[in-house]
């Protein structure tokens, strides 16, 4: 992974000094002496929670400087671990203010909570964190495995009421309560985190839709369950997309439009048609391959860094595995190096798992670059991944940079190997998509 | 595939044809404008918000009434 620029940089500062104010705050808030107990704990966790749900907010909303500085990959990741942090910090905050005001009142748990649920604010703050709770219960692996994409990605977004129910708690806290400045710094983060959100989850698509009226031209097999969407448009030069981006679309059909899939463009985009190729990995994804042509598309992007702009060494190692060829088969077609200089080696267990297969040779034939097909169970030796392997492929990787796209199994068995060896982590780009 | 573009040209209504005109610097100083809106907006929510919020606690509201000095 890349490491974080200048204004990256200063950007995780601020969060992460806000974060102590935050914090330091909770201690102001609570009564003097300070001690150590339910109390203490409720004001801290409570600002804390507080604090990290905005940012969760900001770090989600799309905004194309968060994606460009830190990338979708990073931002996702942050996501993941402030997500239930956030979920936990709630959760402890509810507890111990429960514990603490029974202990005040000389009142047992039921009789607190009761009185708790009872003061103003507090009804809709609970409902908030009981939504919130249920949304990290259904992320759960295990749990998340029942789900289909489209009913966790609609349950996901009730976050933003559940957030937007714990607003009037936090502002009428003790912490912050009588404090005007902080009440109004307070209120302005929460303002602008769903301004962003606004602004870029909801103004550009629906800007994008009007300016550019993106349709479905064709849908294509390429393979058992992997098909390409073709789609056209007007003006989509003015989208700049590049070769290895996304977009998370969203077709406006009956049966699809509640649910945005991110998915790679699989041709360099050109001023009027953009394709993407699908692998159907659900009943979700698989009705997209009857969509109708004519079919409006909300497209949100392009996002991702995977780009040749990253490009820092003289020649390049595209890996794919599966449907991750999307992003390299583009990027093999215009990573803008002399093909004696770009090897593209793309695995899959079957031969007509191979997408894009008479694609790709045609631009290996064209451009003199080099692909290399590793097909067949990953026991077979000679579909060996390992850094060494890779190395025997290309001659020598350390004038390479690498540019990896599979399932999480393939990407974390190749990084693997690859930061064991001693490649350097700046010069492996990748992208990661979870559904 | 420029046949296709065509036929589907000509299946844009008249309303929509309006966008082919715009030009783009006019469409990207438009989303500017809009986007110091949204945020003028936002700001003058947060202040106001922020004005008009609670100055005393609920729990100090309780403690006054003399229930329970619970600090939460």
């Amino acid at each position: 992974m890349r490491p974080l620029g200048i204004r990256a940089t200063t950007l995780v500062v601020l969060v992460y000094l806000g974060a102590v104010l935050a914090v330091l705050q909770g201690f102001v808030g609570s009564e003097l002496p300070i001690t150590f107990g339910a109390s203490l704990i409720s004001h801290l966790a409570g600002m804390a929670a507080g604090y990290g749900a905005a940012i969760m907010l900001i770090l989600m909303s799309r905004s194309p400087w968060l994606e460009r500085d830190l990338g979708a990959h990073r931002l996702a990741r942050w996501h993941a671990w402030t997500g239930p942090l956030v979920i936990l910090l709630s959760v402890l905050h509810a507890v111990a203010a429960v514990v603490a005001w029974a202990k005040a009142s000389s009142n047992h748990l039921v009789a607190a909570m009761r009185d708790v649920l009872n003061l103003p604010g507090l009804l809709t703050a609970t409902v908030g964190t009981v939504i919130l709770v249920l949304i990290g219960f259904s992320s759960l692996r295990m749990v998340r495995r029942h789900f289909s994409y489209e009913r966790w990605h609609f349950l996901h977004l009730l976050t933003y009421l559940a957030v937007g129910f714990g607003f009037a708690h936090q502002l009428a806290g003790p912490d912050l309560a009588g404090r005007r400045w902080l009440q109004i710094a307070w209120a302005l983060l929460y303002t602008y985190a769903f301004a962003l959100v606004l602004r870029w989850r909801v103004v550009q698509p629906l800007f994008q839709l009007w300016r550019h009226r993106l349709r479905v031209e064709q849908v294509r097999q390429e393979a058992p369950d992997v098909m390409s969407v073709l789609m056209s448009g007007q003006h989509l030069d003015e989208l700049r997309a590049e070769p290895g981006q996304f977009f998370r679309w969203r077709f406006l059909t009956q049966e699809t439009w509640r649910s945005a899939y991110p998915f790679s463009l699989s041709a360099p985009p050109t001023r009027n048609l953009l394709r993407i190729t699908i692998k159907a990995r659900g009943d979700g994804t698989r009705r997209l391959f009857a969509i109708p042509r004519g079919t409006l598309v909300f497209a949100e992007g392009p996002y991702g860094a995977l780009t040749r702009r990253r490009r820092r060494r003289p020649r390049v190692l595209l890996i794919a595995g599966g449907v991750g060829i999307t992003p390299m088969r583009t990027l093999f077609e215009e990573i803008g190096l002399p093909g004696k200089d770009v090897t593209l080696v793309y695995r899959a267990s079957k031969e007509q798992d191979l997408v894009l297969k008479h694609e790709l040779d045609e631009i290996a034939e064209r451009s003199g670059a080099r692909v290399v097909y590793l097909v067949g169970p990953s026991s077979d030796a000679r579909n060996d991944m390992s850094a060494h392997a890779l190395n025997r492929i290309v001659g020598d990787l350390s004038d390479h940079d690498v540019y990896l796209c599979g399932s999480p199994r393939l990407a974390s068995r190749v990084r693997d190997s690859l930061m064991d060896s001693g490649f350097p982590r700046h010069h492996l780009h990748e992208e990661r998509f979870t559904f | 595939m420029s046949d296709a573009a065509l036929d589907y040209g000509r299946r844009i209504p008249r309303i929509a044809r309006l966008s082919v005109a715009v030009s783009p610097s006019l469409i990207r100083w438009t989303l500017r404008l809009v986007t110091v809106l949204l945020f003028g907006a936002a700001t003058a929510l947060g202040v106001n918000v922020g004005m008009n919020a609670p100055e005393i606690s609920p729990t100090s509201v309780v403690q006054q009434d003399g229930v329970a000095t619970p600090d939460l």
